[in-house]
């Protein structure tokens, strides 16, 4: 008989977004800093 | 703008080119991991969490693995740009240790039962990346450069001895994080479809490591160039 796969795809889709935040956020934290460091000082 | 501010400029604009192609197979791997790689029978689409947790902890492994070598060549060659490499892949492995330290605990409170459990494979995994947040610290807290970047060197090669622990971890105590499935003697254990996914998901992250570190670099030597200008 088939097994019915549990209903728990909200975690992945926070683990996701979870991923995204940090990644991203610390992508436009390096732009901010390449910014400052190429116009004077940081 | 003086030569070396040219030289670091350049840097940084590659590194944002590196990153933002690999943002975009990020992307990538989003839609084929949810949308068309096979939902795994018994965990459900949790378990999809794997194809972002798994590669986030190979490249924070990654990256603490070349802070230990790149330090001791450091103690070695008293190059500084091997110290600026080392703080940049520092800091970007801390990014990857955040990611892999909270998909981790999303999967596991619906597989487990728990967020936590203080098993062999996730203590030491938290206790690396407190090693390196403090290496980070210690790195704010010293001005002077030689000798910031010989401490430093030092706590980096001792991050360095953690990292075949936590590999073997799942071999050497009882944990119940899973065995590997890739990066293991034998072939992998995974379907294709699974496997394809995961290894797409591999060199994506792979190369949003080599741009964030590339443009960290980058800061590094622009601000290394700007320090000379005004000591000047």
């Amino acid at each position: 008989m088939p097994v019915e796969p549990p209903a728990n795809g909200g975690y992945a889709v926070a683990a996701y977004i979870v991923a995204a935040v940090i990644l991203l956020g610390y992508g436009i934290g390096l732009w901010r800093r390449a910014r400052k460091a190429m116009n004077g000082g940081e | 703008m003086s030569p070396d501010l040219a030289r670091a400029n350049a840097v940084v604009r590659r590194g944002f080119w590196i990153s933002a192609l690999a943002f975009l197979g990020i992307a990538g791997v989003y839609v084929l991991a949810l949308g068309f790689t096979p939902v795994e029978a018994r965990q459900g689409v949790a378990q999809k969490i794997f194809y972002l947790h798994v590669p986030a902890a190979w490249c924070a492994l990654l990256a603490f693995s070349l802070v230990g070598i790149v330090s001791a060549l450091y103690l070695w060659l008293h190059d500084p740009r091997l110290d600026l490499f080392a703080a940049s892949s520092a800091e970007v492995g801390v990014t990857f240790s955040a990611v892999m330290l909270t998909t981790g605990p999303i999967w596991a409170k619906p597989i487990w039962g728990t967020w936590w459990t203080w098993d062999a494979r996730l203590t030491l995994t938290l206790f690396l990346f407190f090693l390196f947040v403090g290496y980070l610290a210690l790195r704010a807290a010293i001005h002077d450069r030689q000798e910031r970047a010989r401490f430093s060197a030092v706590v980096g090669i001792m991050g360095l001895l953690l990292v075949p622990f936590i590999h073997l971890s799942v071999y050497l105590f009882r944990t119940l994080h899973p065995q590997p499935v890739v990066l293991k003697p034998s072939a992998p254990s995974l379907p294709p479809e699974m496997l394809r996914t995961l290894l797409i998901s591999f060199a994506m992250f792979s190369l949003l490591y080599l741009g964030f570190v590339t443009v960290r670099y980058g800061i590094g030597l622009a601000l290394e160039a700007r320090e000379l200008r005004d000591a000047g």
